[in-house]
């Protein structure tokens, strides 16, 4: 540490370094407890879909699309609904996508959780769009045809 | 006597603008003794290049080919012109062919005594592989007497019956390797083949965009990029921080005959051996049957996406980087949330084909600040890499077509 400053400059210096400290703090504890303190939407966002559409929604050039602003996250719930369950493997967007990565299907998750995903993009990177409840994604689930031999 | 002052004065300031347009302005970090300057940036998403014996450089890209040309020897491309109708990475100068690829296939243009662009239509050496979206450049490398080795990347993660679906098993045996996740092998001087006319050369390989013939091992090598999404497709045995650092980017002398292991098996970084696939019944420390698969030469970290690869046999750089190799890491994105990383050039000390001590970065600060930790936002991300006729080295960039020239002792 420099010594050689003014008493009013150190004075001037100390609240910086207890501001720093103070964040310092604040963010070992965020991450340690952060696993389960984010709101649902937002941790199973982080858990499924944020390696590939990245954090800020923006995706991947030539790898994955960007959802935010987009669309799908903008439009119709059950149609997001419908395309998060599903995943692009035979979509027709698939075939005009310069993407190089496929959409899995995510229709394992259960309604709350699905409802809480698209919640949270649609809040955070859809402009406004309205949330989604468990019903729609169920409603949305119902019209799904079941795997043949079933 | 004042026309002769006037004279002398131009001269002298065309001599200290020429010394300005060689200084460092480059924005990179190097080695001590290393200084870099921009040759040439502005040509859209770039892949690898190449440098003619009289200093021409080749540029392959997304958008097409191009040929740059410095003609008052400042170092920065004064002429640059798109030629060609390929759009691929792969680009290589073998007997006065520039060869080049895209995804389906190899093709070459006779280079003319002088002349920058190629002057006649292109001759296709190979083509005809399938259409895939992921991992489908047909990157190749050329050894001496023109054996063309093909990179035929795997179009999968990890050979999942659903690719990159949680949970979802590996095929076994992994049909895409059949045709797929190897290294294929042609005649580089026949033209108008076939993928059938090939014959495969290793196997178990996902994707090696970083392929190499290395003349003074006389062998062929690879840095191949791993796998992905260890947490999201099995988090009960992966977290992100394992997914993050834990599948190495080996380094491998492929070998014929050789199988590397994908994708029943990748390079665990943090147990130090290689383990089972989770797709393939790993557990997280599982070793495949011993000796089944070589060991890398080199485990480098997860995600770094080693885009190119060459052996440096230049006159320019010091005398411990003969014969090494040079790696461009394009940079991770399925790092994410953990902190990207990569995006640097990385120097691979070799002696007899075979590493010697421990990598150094060779040249970084391409990335600059990260915003949001999405590799969209990295300023520069380094894809290619060739050496020009006095041995400096030459970097290109896929977000702005930047090309760097790298060389040492202000040379």
């Amino acid at each position: 540490m420099n010594v050689s400053g003014t008493p009013q400059r150190a004075l001037r210096i100390l609240p910086v370094l207890l501001l720093a400290a103070g964040a310092a703090l604040a963010a070992d504890a965020a991450t340690s407890a952060a696993a389960d303190e984010r709101p649902a939407g937002q941790r199973l966002y982080g858990r499924h879909c944020l390696s590939c559409h990245q954090a800020d929604g923006g995706g991947v050039p030539n790898m994955q699309p960007a959802i935010a602003g987009g669309t799908w996250v903008t439009g119709d719930a059950r149609a997001l609904a419908l395309f998060v369950m599903t995943g692009g493997f035979d979509s027709a967007q698939r075939k005009e996508s310069d993407n190089s990565n496929v959409m899995p299907a995510f229709g394992h998750l259960p309604d709350e959780d699905l409802a809480a995903i698209l919640t949270y993009i649609r809040e955070k990177f859809g402009k406004g769009a309205s949330a989604v409840t468990p019903a729609q994604v169920a409603e949305a689930r119902s019209g799904i045809p079941a795997p043949s031999g079933q | 006597m004042r026309t002769h002052l006037v004279r002398v004065v131009s001269l002298a300031i065309a001599g200290l603008a020429a010394a300005a347009a060689a200084a460092d302005d480059s924005g990179l970090k190097l080695p001590e003794g290393f200084s870099a300057v921009v040759v040439q940036e502005g040509q859209g998403t770039a892949r690898h290049l190449a440098i003619r014996a009289n200093g021409d450089i080749y540029l392959a890209g997304r958008n097409g080919l191009i040929a740059m040309r410095d003609t008052n020897g400042d170092f920065k491309a004064d002429v640059v012109t798109p030629f060609g109708d390929v759009k691929g990475t792969g680009i290589l100068i073998h007997e006065n062919h520039l060869y080049v690829s895209d995804d389906v296939g190899v093709y070459r243009y006779a280079l003319d005594p002088n002349e920058l662009v190629p002057k006649g239509s292109r001759e296709t050496v190979v083509d005809g592989f399938p259409r895939e979206r992921q991992h489908a450049d047909k990157t190749f490398a050329l050894d001496a007497k023109g054996t063309l080795y093909v990179n035929v990347g795997a179009p999968s993660n990890s050979c999942q019956e659903k690719d990159r679906q949680e949970g979802s098993l590996g095929m076994n045996p992994c049909p895409i390797l059949e045709k797929y996740g190897g290294v294929w092998v042609f005649d580089g001087n026949k033209l108008n083949q076939t993928p059938a006319d090939g014959r495969r050369f290793s196997t178990g390989i996902r994707n090696a965009v970083a392929i190499e013939w290395n003349p003074g091992a006389n062998g062929l090598y690879a840095v191949i990029h791993g796998r992905d999404s260890l947490d999201t497709l099995f988090p009960a045995l992966y977290t992100a921080e394992d997914n993050a650092t834990r599948q190495a980017e080996e380094f491998h002398r492929l070998t014929d005959g050789g199988n590397y292991g994908w994708p029943y098996t990748f390079w665990d970084n943090k147990v130090g051996h290689r383990v089972l696939a989770p797709e393939y019944g790993g557990d997280g420390k599982k070793a495949p049957e011993a000796g089944k698969y070589p060991d890398p030469l080199v485990a480098f970290p997860a995600h770094w996406a080693p885009n190119d690869l060459l052996f440096y046999s230049g006159k320019n750089f010091p005398a411990k980087y003969q014969g090494g190799a040079i790696i461009a890491f394009h940079g991770s994105w399925n790092r994410a949330p953990e902190p990207q990383a990569g995006y640097k050039v990385v120097f691979q000390p070799m002696k007899n084909g075979k590493p010697n001590g421990a990598y150094e970065v060779l040249a970084d600060g391409f990335a600059g600040e990260i915003a949001d930790n999405n590799p969209r936002n990295a300023r520069y991300r380094p894809v290619g890499l060739a050496v020009a006729p006095d041995g400096a080295l030459y970097v290109s960039d896929s977000q702005k077509g930047r090309v760097w020239r790298i060389s040492h002792g202000g040379k």
